[in-house]
């Protein structure tokens, strides 16, 4: 029967609390979705069609039970970046209840109704905040009628409600009934759809909508506290059961054997010594060939074994990773997918400029290299019911594609999240990793199946985060102020969601377009004329067999390839103009968030104000010279700024990072500590793409793979980093997991540039790179006339 | 055909019967269920498998099973029992406290996603056993140069875990 629904008349349209049950024991309040009818039966080929006036089949997004705990269930996944202690606290500051209180359940694509990415906070708390919300009305409801108190007399803390004189807890409002509480949602479910740009329908998973009423920041108590991560204590003392940890009764493990070149078709499959390795079987569909056993390092010798007598078709299309701007150039460009500013307006800026600087800026391919390679466990039973465990960063999507895959009904498919090394957005759009392999091999051999990807097969054959090329172009007038600035963007495919399993075995999987796009936010409105264009193109070798080099996306992806070349370009106009890097960035904006952002940080790095380079400049030489430089990105309501200081041996080539000051302004910070870690991480990231990191491959296969081929920075390579941090209760929420990785690169450019007077247009800045650079030798691009 | 080992992992005696080439890791792992080390690279260039043998660390991925019959083998599992044993106080009751790198780890919040941090940790208990109270600059050299290669943490906790060493040698000399 429904409870008082007029008290939601006000604010909230289309809730509806119901009490379903009186019970003997226990009690609790459900929270469940409201289904617009019709959203699933249209979208997912006629299964039944929950709507607001029937029970939801989906499990509930919260439970407020009579003991005081509260479950709280998302789709969305802990990807390393604190999620699941930022999901407590916003919902615990809606409900007005401590954020321990909570209990998350998340990622199992059975057990939480909202599906979605997890790649960032903003979304999926957007969802949990109201969530809370509507529950907090609900439960001032209840309290009201039981309290015999109107609603707005009531007051809550840490979950006790008070009013009248008189208290109850929300345990208590709920003890000996269950009622349930409909939330209106919208939204798309996972589905394999060609119709969209990735492959796979339903990224944002299921959105909560209307508008219920929040909690105004400037009331918050748990939000802006350092409230510590849940699981941290299990991962310090091994409880943790982590996806590589499932064992199963019957389980296989599985060692996969990958073809020799990246475009190779199996011709044979090397013979299996059934006396070394007595437990041992190949396992093969089409180009998947795998070595299964009981026992795991049984499963891997034997498949070494087997390696080495498979033979591959020979296979070369790759341009070899030092012809990869050569390539990339060469393709034939035509329309840019994306574009922003006036072709013609810029054009007449030039004309009227009085120094015109033109620069081209490279990436290379780079990859997100966790440091635990794919794994994945499946279990396709023979009435189909399949099960897979996984720590994708995308459980719907992935359970969508598994379905796809196997020809399988979408609810006869589980995925079970647990977690796992951290993604950086491979896992984003739900493709990638062993789940394929997984299914694939468990429907084959009939048992569950385990398959660990090695490091070396996870650097060659996961997706990677392409190269870029940018041709940019600024204009300044007769004061030194930028008048027009005209980028073009070049890149292969950075959204290829397809399962390798599925490529390789020859299985249905999805199909994405390659489309590049500007992912700068624009920070410098002063600047009276610009356009950027943004060109994409397919994988490189796209036409081979198994897809050529599967692009991903990757930690602040494009904004990151792009603000490197902007920002660099800023540097050299900058340096042009005969203006200090800061000074000139401040003079072309007005967006006073940045301003107070950028004047902070640079106070912090006790930044003394003058042109770059830096007098001592020198680019020969065994004595070091020293320099510092700035980058700032604008992000997803986050105002960053990175102030790096560098020492460059011109001797040597040797680049050592000394200090670096990374400041930031993304509106309401949620907790101070783990923002502190998420900046420094994110930092110690960007700055081993700026100096180390680099994807290389010859005509046939990628050749850096393992950590002696592929570096990342280590302990000794950190800086000193000092952290800046203001948060304000006005702006919302902004985006504190990504950015800090792009500022590296350009900041540690310009104090580069500001050491040796050479601007380096390329990453990353190896000892061997840097010699080539300041021997005037690397390719020169840049024009001042 | 595999012959039966006598392994002492964290202070309890194991019998198994690996193949004896089988690298250490695959045995705490699958056949013991002790899941704190875990696999990275397999070859000895990350960390991630990292644990004590007769207290020093070892990579578990490459060290064959049958080289550390008859030693004293310690995971992350293991490390409150030994600091219980250190302080002379008993072990394994519901009460035994957790060793100071693990409570440091805990306090300094240093896990991103963690999957490194097991091999951390015992990187972090064999430096402090050799050198009690490290400057930031020997934590740094600790975790990089020593053989046989740096611990890697790609989430970029480096900075989190010099805080939790620091913190957890003052708790240690306390």
């Amino acid at each position: 029967m429904p409870v008082s629904p007029d008290a939601f008349r006000d604010s909230i349209i289309s809730t509806a609390l119901t009490r379903r049950a009186f019970v003997m024991a226990g009690g609790a309040l459900f929270v469940s979705l409201g289904l617009p009818r019709g959203l699933f039966g249209a979208a997912s080929g006629g299964q039944s069609a929950p709507d607001a006036t029937s029970p939801s089949p989906i499990a509930s997004w919260l439970e407020i039970r009579d003991d005081n705990t509260i479950l709280v269930r998302t789709g969305r996944a802990e990807i390393g970046t604190g999620m699941s202690g930022f999901y407590a606290q916003t919902i615990a500051e809606e409900l007005r209840v401590r954020p321990d209180a909570i209990t998350l359940l998340m990622g199992d694509t059975d057990r939480t109704p909202d599906g979605g990415y997890s790649a960032g906070f903003l979304t999926g708390a957007a969802n949990l905040r109201k969530v809370g919300a509507y529950t907090y009305q609900a439960l001032l409801t209840l309290a009201a009628t039981q309290l015999g108190v109107p609603a707005s007399a009531l007051t809550v803390t840490d979950g006790i409600v008070a009013g009248g004189g008189k208290t109850i807890s929300y345990g208590q409002l709920v003890r000996g009934q269950q009622f349930d509480l409909q939330i209106p949602v919208t939204g798309k479910p996972a589905k394999v759809d060609a119709a969209e740009p990735w492959g796979v329908s339903g990224l944002d998973g299921l959105v909560v909508t209307g508008d219920p009423p929040l909690k105004p920041m400037s009331e918050y108590t748990v939000i802006g506290t350092s409230f510590p991560m849940p699981g941290t204590p299990d991962k310090v003392t091994g409880k943790t059961q982590w996806s590589c940890d499932v064992t199963l009764p019957g389980m296989l493990h599985a060692r996969m054997v990958r073809p020799d070149a990246l475009g190779s078709t199996l011709i044979s499959v090397g013979a299996l010594d059934r006396k070394q390795f007595p437990a041992a079987e190949i396992v093969r569909k089409a180009n998947l060939v795998a070595v299964v056993s009981p026992s795991e390092w049984e499963a891997v010798s034997a498949a070494q074994s087997v390696a080495a007598g498979t033979k591959w078709t020979a296979w070369t299309g790759l341009p070899g990773s030092e012809g990869l701007t050569r390539a990339i150039r060469a393709h034939a460009w035509g329309k840019p997918d994306d574009s922003r500013g006036d072709a013609a307006s810029a054009t007449a800026a030039f004309s009227r400029a009085t120094k015109t600087i033109a620069a081209t800026y490279e990436q290379p391919y780079v990859r997100h290299v966790p440091i635990g390679p794919f794994v994945a466990v499946a279990d396709v039973q023979r009435d189909g019911m399949t099960t897979v465990w996984t720590h994708s960063a995308n459980s719907q999507g992935i359970r969508a594609q598994i379905a796809h895959m196997l020809d399988r009904p979408l609810e006869r498919v589980v995925v079970r999240w647990l977690p796992h090394a951290a993604q950086f957005g491979r896992g984003t759009h739900a493709g990638d990793g062993a789940e394929a392999d997984a299914a694939i091999l468990s429907q084959l051999t009939g048992r569950p199946v385990r398959v660990q990807w090695t490091l070396q097969e996870d650097f060659a054959w996961s997706g990677a985060s392409p190269g870029w090329l940018s041709d940019l172009k600024a204009g300044l007038d007769a004061d030194g102020r930028l008048l027009v600035v005209q980028s073009a963007f070049y890149s292969p495919h950075m959204f290829d969601s397809r399962m390798l399993g599925a490529i390789l075995a020859g299985l249905p999987g999805s199909a994405s377009r390659p489309r590049n796009w500007i992912a700068t936010e624009w920070p410098y409105d002063k600047i009276p004329h610009r356009l950027e264009q943004a060109f994409g193109m397919p994988n490189i070798a796209a036409d081979s067999a198994n897809g050529g080099l599967r692009g991903n996306i990757m930690r602040t992806p494009g904004q990151r390839q792009q603000n490197f070349a902007l920002e660099g370009l800023i540097t050299e106009a900058a340096a042009a103009a005969r203006v200090d890097p800061i000074q000139f960035r401040i003079q072309h904006t007005t967006d006073q968030r940045l301003i107070d952002v950028i004047n902070a940080t640079a106070k912090a790095a006790r930044w003394e104000s003058r042109p770059s380079p830096n007098p001592a400049a020198r680019r020969t030489g065994a004595e070091p010279v020293h320099g510092r430089g700035v980058g700032i990105i604008v992000r997803t309501n986050g105002y960053w700024v990175g102030i790096a200081e560098v020492t460059v041996t011109p001797a040597t080539g040797a680049v050592q990072v000394t200090r670096f000051t990374i400041g930031v302004e993304c509106g309401k910070i949620i907790n101070p500590r783990q923002l502190d870690r998420c900046m420094k991480g994110g930092l110690v990231m960007g700055l081993s793409e700026a100096l180390k990191e680099e994807v290389t491959f010859d005509s046939s296969r990628v050749t850096s793979t393992d950590w002696s081929s592929y570096r990342i920075l280590t302990m000794a390579e950190m800086p000193e980093i000092e952290v800046v941090q203001m948060s304000r209760d006005d702006k919302g929420f902004g985006a504190g997991g990504e950015a800090p990785n792009a500022l590296g690169p350009p900041a540690v450019a310009a104090a580069f540039f500001d050491a040796t007077g050479v601007h380096p247009r390329r990453i990353p800045l190896t000892p061997s790179y840097v010699k080539t650079l300041l021997n005037g030798g690397a390719r020169r691009t840049s024009k001042s006339a | 055909m595999a012959s039966e080992l006598t392994l002492t992992v964290n202070g309890a005696t194991h019998v198994v019967s690996p193949a004896p080439e089988t690298p250490l890791l695959y045995v705490l792992r699958n056949d013991l269920k002790l899941t704190g080390p875990r696999l990275g690279c397999g070859i000895a260039q990350c960390g991630a498998c990292a644990v004590l043998v007769d207290g020093q660390e070892i990579r578990a991925c490459i060290t064959p099973v049958v080289s550390v019959v008859g030693k004293r083998v310690t995971t992350i599992e293991g490390l409150p029992a030994v600091w219980a044993a250190e302080q002379g106080v008993g072990q394994s009751d519901a009460g035994t406290p957790l060793h100071p790198v693990q409570q440091a780890w805990i306090d300094e919040q240093v896990p991103q996603c963690g999957y490194c941090q097991s091999g951390m940790m015992i990187a972090a208990v064999d430096l402090l056993a050799k050198n009690p109270d490290p400057t930031v600059a020997q934590i740094k050299d600790a975790f990089t140069n020593t053989p046989p290669s740096p611990h890697l943490c790609r989430c970029g906790t480096y900075a989190a875990i010099i805080d939790a060493v620091r913190r957890a040698a003052k708790a240690m000399k306390a």
